[in-house]
């Protein structure tokens, strides 16, 4: 491996980073029940547990195709190295074997959780796909020095805002939770007979951790609940996020591609989701399909797919008209190329703002839903918790304030702390909106109508109002622009 | 664009949406898991006979194509079936619902509407002023809260602490109101909460959106006009800056009026108010599938007809439409 011509800093990022990829990534599937009192060798033998949990295997059976798919791709278009192209194929039979590992090779499960090493499978992953952006960099030295250089650029960019660090803050924060939540506080504190308090709904103490907002209907904590509550809400809202933009952004550049017919009845079926009312929609398909975070996944990713898909078609249309595509359709390029890499590099920046909007939609979605009965009731999400606070009459009873108010915040947060996140993304796209620029303090908010994109900004205030139900397109509007 | 051309388009437009969410409509409850006509019962119903009239009503018996016929048909006629919760036609249940949802979200959207038009008209009129920065602060943290936390938190607040409004229901059980004026007095003491929550909840958004059409009113050449030629700053602001910058603001309000069922489930689920959001609440815990279904097709014809609207009167209020 030729690595003097990798960029200096490419290779230390990859250093400091497969480590700190590796421990998220331990600490999802760590054991619920091994609190930081447990005395050190047994907090540090969690993270090789044979028996911990681990992921469910159809998301490792698409983890595989995707892999192979990619690969095949790649090798037909001789865009890889052998060398590249190995390591890849190493990964997918590493996945393959973990997923089938997973469910005995025979049961099919849909949440596998009696796999052993997992953590093995993960650690071998790891150390590929870092070994993989390494031998990247030396393939291609001179885009490894951009992608490092943009990185940074765009890193001093977001820094200069402000909002933006503070959502940024709000939501490692929340995710540090969620992440650390076994060390936090044991799990065992969740099942129905660990009452902490004879009475039901004591008021806050802060004698012991367990009861700093108090308990709830049972005397359980309701500490307890929300640390656990932040895995779910935040994890259903990320994944819901990828499945929504993926589609989302596949549906859009199709449409804007293919602006024939076939573009058309896309664009009809984008409709008809924009126009369905989301809560009614989402209730139908929850009553229907039953009550687990899959299905909320699901339905999220159902029912808000169509907002992205309106907006990143709006701008696929734009690029489609640029110049370099007609060179590229003039010198025979595919259309699959040229959608890939013409027209989905130019529409990504705004297919990255969207998304972290869209993790706002998400957990306000979940939350909703959970708070209307439809989650899973085996598990605590904070709109779970709100539902129980609504059914036990809690409102009614000032002791339980806390239990009120905790949920309740941590979902404003988060919720805010995306938008904050978003608004400074958008400056980063958009020079126009740079505080710099004459026009200062500026959000995304406030210059929505000024911008060239008036229309389509408006859109997306619509989409983003989604998760209260307004997930409105404007029909009116976008034929203006 | 011509008239007639313009209106014809839109109309057209959406005509072919609702037939299309119709369709969809039929799909979704016909594609569900299990028999469709065990899904049209209530639990512990399924005898053979039950299961073999429900058959009949709905055209189960039928093959898929001709039960789509009969559907068209049905849902024209506006048999829509019998609630099963409550032993009567779907038609008349959810026709009891709408008055009383449409008195809650119209007093909602009507303040909501008010009062974000004239925040949002200050804000955007001293840009990053102290009030400025203030009302768009508290506009973006409340645009962030669940509808339903802030509806507890006021029934926590006004009704339990300060026992000032009643906690929910349209009026009290159990009291005869003996004059018109005491019933009505009654009714608006209930309504003011639920109303109040939901135009705070959606006068954040429409604060935001005017602030941003004023700013990027205020740049137009027509204001800086109107300076020169010496006109007041009041006159400035509302005679030339407000009714420009309401384009975007009243379109918003129109759309969302469509999408206001979702709204109004959390509220009138928190405050039992006996409104479409609460049958549909209730008719999903009881799995109440008729009623499921009359109530989604009304709700998304609503944002078509809400759609509709709003483009007619962009026709009017925008002259760069006829251009």
């Amino acid at each position: 491996m030729n690595s003097g011509q990798i960029p200096p800093r490419l290779k230390r990022w990859i250093f400091i980073w497969t480590p700190v990829i590796w421990v998220v990534l331990e600490l999802v599937l760590y054991p619920r029940n091994r609190p930081l009192s447990s005395g050190f060798a047994n907090v540090m033998g969690g993270f090789v547990d044979k028996r911990i949990a681990s992921y469910p295997a159809w998301t490792l059976w698409l983890a595989t195709a995707a892999l192979v798919v990619t690969e095949v791709l790649e090798l037909r278009a001789h865009k890889k190295s052998a060398r590249m192209a190995s390591i890849v194929l190493a990964m997918a039979i590493v996945v393959f074997i973990w997923a089938c590992a997973q469910m005995g090779f025979t049961r099919f499960d849909l949440f596998g959780r009696g796999s052993s090493y997992s953590w093995l499978f993960q650690t071998v992953l790891v150390v590929l796909a870092a070994v993989l952006v390494w031998s990247w960099g030396a393939a291609n030295p001179e885009r490894a020095d951009l992608l490092v250089w943009n990185t940074r650029e765009i890193w001093r960019i977001f820094r200069a805002n402000w909002q933006g660090i503070i959502g940024l803050g709000i939501l490692l924060f929340f995710s540090a939770m969620a992440l650390l939540a076994p060390f936090l506080v044991n799990h065992a504190w969740l099942s129905p007979d660990a009452s902490v308090t004879r009475t039901a709904f004591a008021p806050p103490s802060f004698h012991n951790y367990l009861l700093w907002f108090g308990s709830d209907e049972q005397g359980l904590s309701v500490f307890a609940e929300f640390v656990w509550s932040s895995r779910i809400s935040l994890f259903v809202g990320l994944l819901a996020t990828v499945i929504t933009t993926v589609v989302g952004a596949g549906a859009g550049i199709f449409t804007g591609y293919y602006a024939g017919w076939i573009g058309e009845f896309g664009m009809r079926i984008t409709d008809v989701f924009l126009v369905l009312p989301w809560l009614p929609f989402a209730m139908v398909l929850a009553a229907a399909w039953g009550q687990n975070y899959a299905i909320i996944v699901l339905i999220i990713a159902v029912t808000s797919w169509a907002g992205t898909a309106r907006i990143v078609r709006a701008q696929s249309l734009s690029v489609k008209e640029l110049a370099f595509v007609e060179r590229a359709r003039a010198i025979g390029s595919s259309d699959v190329h040229i959608m890939r890499k013409h027209i989905l590099p130019n529409v990504m920046p705004l297919i990255v703002a969207n998304a972290v909007l869209t993790v706002a939609i998400a957990v306000f979605a979940e939350t909703t839903l959970s708070f209307l009965g439809l989650g899973d009731p085996l598990n605590f999400s904070w709109g779970t918790m709100l539902e129980h606070v609504f059914d036990t009459g809690a409102t009614e009873v000032p002791t339980a304030t806390a239990y009120l108010l905790a949920p309740g915040i941590a979902v404003v947060l988060v919720v805010l702390a995306c938008n904050l996140i978003g608004t400074a993304i958008d400056e980063v796209v958009d020079p126009k909106l740079r505080k710099r620029e004459e026009s200062r303090g500026e959000s995304r908010f406030t210059d929505a109508a000024a911008a060239p994109s008036g229309a389509l900004d408006l859109a997306r205030v619509g989409v983003e109002t989604g998760g209260r139900g307004g997930r409105g397109d404007d029909g009116g509007t976008a034929d203006l622009a | 664009m011509d008239k007639r051309r313009y209106f014809t388009r839109k109309i057209l437009n959406a005509v072919l949406t609702i037939i299309l969410v119709a369709a969809f409509n039929f799909m979704l409850f016909r594609i569900l898991p299990g028999n469709p006509a065990r899904l049209l019962l209530p639990k512990g119903h399924y005898s053979t006979i039950a299961i073999a009239q429900q058959k009949k009503i709905f055209h189960l018996d039928k093959p898929l194509w001709e039960q789509f016929g009969y559907y068209w048909v049905d849902t024209a006629e506006g048999n829509f079936g019998n609630s099963y919760a409550q032993h009567e036609p779907v038609v008349q249940v959810v026709g009891r619902a709408i008055v009383p949802t449409l008195v809650l979200v119209g007093t909602g959207t009507l303040f909501a509407t008010v009062i974000g038009i004239v925040v949002g008209v200050f804000a955007g009129w001293r840009r990053n002023g102290t009030f400025d920065i203030a009302s768009t602060n508290l506009g973006m943290v409340l645009y962030s809260m669940p509808t339903f936390w802030v509806a507890m938190i006021f029934i926590l607040y006004f009704s339990v602490k300060l026992g000032w409004f009643p906690s929910g229901r349209m009026l009290d059980v159990g009291v005869t109101y003996t004059s018109f004026i005491g019933k009505a007095g009654a009714f608006l003491h209930h309504l003011f909460l639920p109303a109040l929550v939901f135009a705070i909840t959606y006068a954040a958004e429409y604060e935001l959106i005017m602030r941003s059409s004023i700013t990027s009113v205020m740049k137009e050449d027509f204001i800086l006009t109107a300076r020169a030629k010496g006109v007041s700053d009041t006159r400035v602001l509302w005679g030339h800056v407000a009714p420009n910058a309401m384009l975007p603001s009243i379109t918003l309000v129109m759309m969302n009026f469509g999408f206001v069922l979702s709204g109004a489930i959390l509220v009138e689920t928190v405050f039992n108010w006996p409104g479409l959001g609460l049958l549909s609440y209730n008719s999903m815990l009881e799995r109440d599938y008729p009623v499921m279904q009359a109530v989604f097709l009304l709700a998304s014809a609503a944002v078509i007809l809400c759609n509709l609207i709003a483009d007619i009167m962009y026709y009017y209020l925008d002259p760069r439409v006829k251009a």
